[in-house]
This record gives C-alpha cells, structure tokens and sequence, in this order.
C-alpha cells in the first residue's frame, strides 16, 4: 500500500478489523518491525516526494504513534504521566506547541489527574492516551483508534480538539473503523481492504470514482461500501 | 546528565515503589536476616561461654565466619528467590502496560534505558541491604568487633550477586514475552548453577573450575573475606552481558532475526572475555584472620621459590581428605604461587572402593625434579613439605601476627524486636505513605 500525507491535516485510515491499520501503524512508529516499505519526505514547498529515505532516526523524530488499547504507567497518577511525557519527549518546537494545562483543559482531563491510569475506565484512559499522544513533540501523530470508547458527547469534543491542533499545523494520520467518527474529523480519507488501499481523497474526490462505479454516494458509508 | 535520562531515572524510581514485589522483598528481609542474626550471635555467645558453657579457643571466634556470613546469606537467599520478580516487574512491565511502546519512541539508545531501571534496582537493593546494616549496628552495640575490610567485602560480594541476579532478570523479562515465562527461566538459571555445583562436587575437573564462578561459590568466597579478581572480572562481563542481551531484545522494532544475531555475537563475546578473565590471578584476603592466606612469614618464603611445582594429589573429588586440602592449603599456595600445577587423580567420585588401591590418598610434591610424598593434608604440612623440597630454613612464626580471636558472650539483646517487630511495620508504614504521596 501507498499513500500521502500533508503537513496540518488529517487523514483518516478507515478499514475494517483486521485490514492492517495498526500494524501499519506499529511499523511507522518503529515497535514492530517491517519486512520491506519506506516513508519519503516532501521537499518543502514543492510538494513532491524526495527520493529519499528517512532513516529511523529521521522517521523516530517526525512520527509519534500512539497505541490504542494500553494502559501505560498504570500505578501512575495522570497528572504525573503528562509531567512525564512532556519531560521525557521535550516540548515541539513548532506552533503546534501546546502545555500540559492546554492538553488536559481541551480533553477536559483536570478531574481525572490524580487518578492512576489503571484505575480509569476505557474512556478516560483513551482521553488520557491522547493527551499523552497530543504532548509529543513530533510534527506527525498517528493515533490508532481514537475515538474507541468515547461516548458520542465525547467523541464531538475529541474531534474538535484534535482538528484545532491540525490548524496549529501538527499533522494527524488516525487509524478509524466507526466512519462516522472519521467524517467528523478527517479532511482526507484512505480506505483499506484485504490490505491494499481503495480508495485515497477527499470524500468529493472518493464520491465521483465510487458514483463512476454506478454506486449511491450519500455518505461516507456508501463510499467505503462501493470501493472496498 | 540530559533531560530524557533525568526523567526515566525518575518514572523507574516511582515504578519500583510501585511494585509490591519491591515491599514484600523489603518486608521479608528483617526476618529473613533477623533469623540469621540471632541464631548466629547466639551461637558466637555460647561458644565465647555464655550461659555455662566452656569458652571455645579464642582463635576460632571471628565476626566474619561466626556472624557476618550466616546474617548476610539472608541477602543470597532474596537474590535468588525475590529480587528477580522485582527486576522482571521493572523490565517487563513496561512492555505488559504498554509504555514501552511509548517509551521507545524516543530516541535513546536501549542501552541507557535498561541503563536506567539497573541503577534504579541496585538502589532498590541497597536500601533492602538496610535490614543487615542494622545488624551490624546491633553488634557494634553489644561490644562486637567490626574489622571494615572483611564486612566490606561481604558487602561487595552480595552487591555483584545483586547485580548478577539484576541482569539476568532483566535479560529473561525482555527476552521473553511474558513475565511468568520470565521468572520460570530466571529461576530455571538458579536452579542451573546448583545442578553445575553437584556435578562439579561428583566429576571435579573441568566442571569444578566452572562451578567456581557459580553466584553460590562467589558469595562463599566474599563471606570467607577473599576478593579474587578473576571471579570480579567474570561477575562484572556477566553482568554487562545480561543488561546487553536485555537492550538487544527491548527494541521491539528490530527484526527478531536481526537480534539474534546481534544475541550471538554477544555470547560468542562474552565467553571469550570469560575465559580470558579465568587467566587473571591476583586476590586480596580481607578477612582479619587470614582466613584465605598462610602466616605472612611462610608467604613471604614461598614467594622466594622460583622452581616450578606440580603437585599430584590421588583423591577422589568428594573426599573429604580433598576438600580440606583445597580449602586450607591448595588455595592459599594458588594466591602466593599463582603458576603451581595441581593435578588431581582418582578412578571414582567418591574414593570410598578406593581406599585400597595402592597410591590413594598419596600427595606427590614435585619442585624442579625434587620429589617428596606425604599423605597430610594440612596447610601446615603442605608448607613444610615445600620448604623441604626447596631447601629453605622455615620461618619461625610470629607471635605477634596471630589472630586471637574476639569471643563475644551477649545475647542477642533487642534484635528479635527490631527485625520482627519495628522493621516490619517501619516497611508497612513505608509502603502506605510512598502510596498516598504518588496518588
């Protein structure tokens, strides 16, 4: 599979269980190794892939992922496992640069900081995972799965927060089965089945090559039906 | 120190008050050393002639043998059956919860992390090695004679016998997939190096030399206040070793093909610094009554004898004839006269259908194609017997170099109060406080 990524948007990764979203993922953000693959850099303002490798260093540097499913630090407090990203990582040097206090406001997290993760349910502890992820200093977060047990309320304010922090310029790749949920908040799409890609654009760009195909195109469902 | 190190030192530190495998470890060792402490000092009392007994010879009373070995093998007994689960805790938990995948994503080298939860274990072990110190306390307290060298040395051993066990946990927790695996194989290394012992005790030879670097063997020699650098060296490499094979390992993103190869290579490595290790001879006695040396004087005339000497000693390897002739004699020559060949032969394990056979229990003594037999097996007459042989007048002994003995008759005043009574809730205290400042 092959796809592109633009700094400050959000791409959405949609497939069902099984498609190879988070072990995509996994090699991307180098904790599972990879049989074969490369991420290419675009040269500044050109918009072209240089044909160029990044190195793992490279790749360790500009991509952080976030794992869905973990309870990392379990015997930790919240607020001593943000204090601990944001030291570990160093703060992003870019614009897309938020605090702790910003982080935790935006995903509403202040009644939950002295909690320890293990004792969180799986929604807080997703909030509190993405708060982890919004932390990092790399320009590209890829989260798997972040609107897993959100409830729909919840889900609304995660979408909002992490389209402000794309407008920051901070580039999101998120791993999503619930399209609804990637309607919401992605600007552009990649659909996988069987492990290829389907299907890579706009939803206007996905519409007219699945309404080509003589499918119904009133959502993003019908899409993903029609191309995968 | 950089920023990401500073902050991993402290997330293991919180993680290592935060297992419970940590506090049970700290709780169990006052009784545990408390045990040991005071059937010890009791028995030093009885033998010094307390409560009626007859005072035993003054030169047999040594703190070192009489009392610092039996409290400190509390801290052999927690190596090898506690603080592994403390280690894998540390290790693998990291990789259970899920944080390492978070963690790995910076880019620090996987050695400076397992770098990391090591010197953050070995903290944790020397405030465990708290329970013994206040047994030393305890004797200083009741008028016992404290000789810092020796006491030094016992630390020192069970410290690298920490850091033996530390490493090995570490390399089984990120070897392996799952914790319990983790433990099933640390414990199974244990288990390992008490079977090589057994061996070496029926087969002697080869097996012997290698069960001499058993944590077990090197522990006895600390507790005997001998400091060999070879046994040092080896422990050290092992140590690096198993913190090496445990990076290799963490780095999940590493193709398992990849780390095996980089496992190999350190293996092939390692051995080949183990056995380059095996040829270094210097050693220090620190125990104050030369518990590892011949008298000064002897010494000082056997390092005079250039000659090379063999010595073929018909012993079977669990005669008890043997033993006594390592122990007292053949390991003190080895530390003056580092080149002596020894060569051992017996047609059994034991020796006992031996007994007849024509030369059993013969020790041939040959310098420079001088020969001489003796049957003793004492240090004295090995020393005579090369003095013979050499030609040299024997020193006469010094008086004043004897080692008299501190015979101490007091009971153990107040230590069953301390180690089972204050330590314990000292440590629950502890523990509930440490939780309530981290939530």
């Amino acid at each position: 599979m092959s796809f592109s990524i633009r700094p400050g948007e959000v791409l959405g990764l949609i497939g069902p269980n099984g498609s190879g979203k988070t072990t995509l993922f996994e090699c991307l953000g180098g904790v599972l190794p990879s049989d074969s693959g490369r991420v290419l850099a675009l040269r500044p303002g050109s918009g072209q892939a240089e044909d160029r490798q990044l190195t793992p260093a490279e790749q360790s540097a500009a991509m952080f992922y976030l794992p869905d499913g973990i309870a990392p630090w379990p015997a930790q407090t919240v607020r001593w496992a943000l204090a601990f990203v944001a030291g570990f990582f160093g703060p992003a040097t870019n614009a897309a640069r938020r605090t702790t206090n910003d982080v935790v406001r935006e995903l509403d997290l202040e009644p939950l900081l002295d909690s320890r993760i293990g004792e969180l349910s799986k929604g807080q502890r997703k909030r509190v995972l993405l708060a982890i992820g919004l932390l990092t200093p790399q320009p590209v977060l890829l989260a798997d799965e972040p609107f897993d047990g959100l409830d729909l309320r919840q889900s609304r304010d995660v979408a909002r927060t992490l389209r402000a922090h794309a407008e920051s310029g901070r580039t999101l790749l998120l791993s999503i089965h619930q399209i609804s949920d990637a309607a919401r908040v992605c600007d552009r799409f990649v659909l996988l089945s069987g492990g290829r890609v389907r299907g890579e654009g706009t939803f206007d760009e996905l519409s007219a090559v699945a309404a080509a195909q003589g499918a119904s195109c009133a959502d993003l469902e019908e899409v993903f039906l029609a191309l995968t | 120190m950089p920023r990401a190190m500073r902050w991993l030192l402290a997330k293991e530190l919180r993680e290592l008050m935060a297992a419970r495998a940590w506090w049970v470890l700290l709780v169990a060792m006052g009784p545990l050393v408390g045990v040991s402490f005071i059937s010890a000092v009791r028995t030093y009392a009885e033998a010094s002639g307390l409560g009626g007994t007859a005072a035993g010879v003054g030169e047999a009373f040594s703190p070192l043998i009489g009392v610092w070995a039996p409290t400190f093998s509390a801290c052999e007994i927690a190596a090898a059956f506690l603080l592994p689960f403390v280690g894998i805790r540390l290790v693998a938990g990291d990789r259970q919860s899920g944080a390492l995948k978070i963690e790995l994503q910076n880019n620090m080298p996987a050695v400076a992390r397992i770098a990391a939860k090591s010197v953050v274990l070995l903290a944790g072990w020397i405030v465990v090695m708290a329970a013994p110190a206040i047994a030393v306390v305890l004797w200083w307290s009741y008028g016992g004679s404290i000789y810092p060298p020796e006491l030094l040395t016992v630390v020192m051993g069970h410290v690298l016998n920490a850091g033996l066990t530390i490493a090995l946990a570490g390399a089984t927790a990120s070897v392996t997939e799952h914790p319990s695996t983790a433990a099933i194989l640390t414990l199974s290394v244990t288990v390992g190096t008490w079977i090589l012992n057994f061996i070496a005790a029926v087969h002697g030879g080869v097996w012997e030399r290698a069960a001499g670097y058993t944590p077990t063997a090197m522990v006895a020699e600390f507790q005997h206040g001998l400091v060999r650098l070879d046994v040092v060296l080896i422990a050290l490499i092992l140590v690096a070793a198993g913190l090496v094979l445990a990076a290799i390992w963490m780095r999940l993103g590493v193709p398992v093909r990849h780390r095996a190869y980089e496992s190999a290579a350190l293996t092939a490595l390692t051995a080949a610094a183990v056995l380059a290790s095996t040829l270094v001879t210097p050693s220090w006695d620190a125990s104050e009554n030369r518990a590892n040396s011949f008298s000064e004087s002897d010494e000082r005339t056997l390092a005079q004898i250039r000659t090379p000497l063999s010595i073929e000693v018909h012993l079977a390897p669990e005669d008890p004839r043997r033993v006594d002739l390592d122990r007292r004699a053949l390991s003190k020559l080895r530390r003056v006269m580092p080149k002596v060949r020894v060569r051992y032969i017996s047609a059994t394990s034991i020796g006992l259908f031996e007994q007849t056979s024509p030369h059993y229990g013969e020790i041939w003594y040959d310098l420079g194609g001088r020969q001489a037999m003796t049957r003793a097996t004492t240090a004295e007459s090995v020393v005579e017997t090369i003095f013979s042989l050499a030609g040299v007048t024997p020193p006469l002994e010094d008086a004043e170099s004897v080692f008299r003995g501190h015979p101490l008759a007091v009971p153990p005043r107040g230590a069953a109060t301390v180690f089972y009574g204050v330590w314990p809730a000292a440590i629950a205290a502890a523990a509930f406080f440490s939780r309530r400042r981290q939530a």
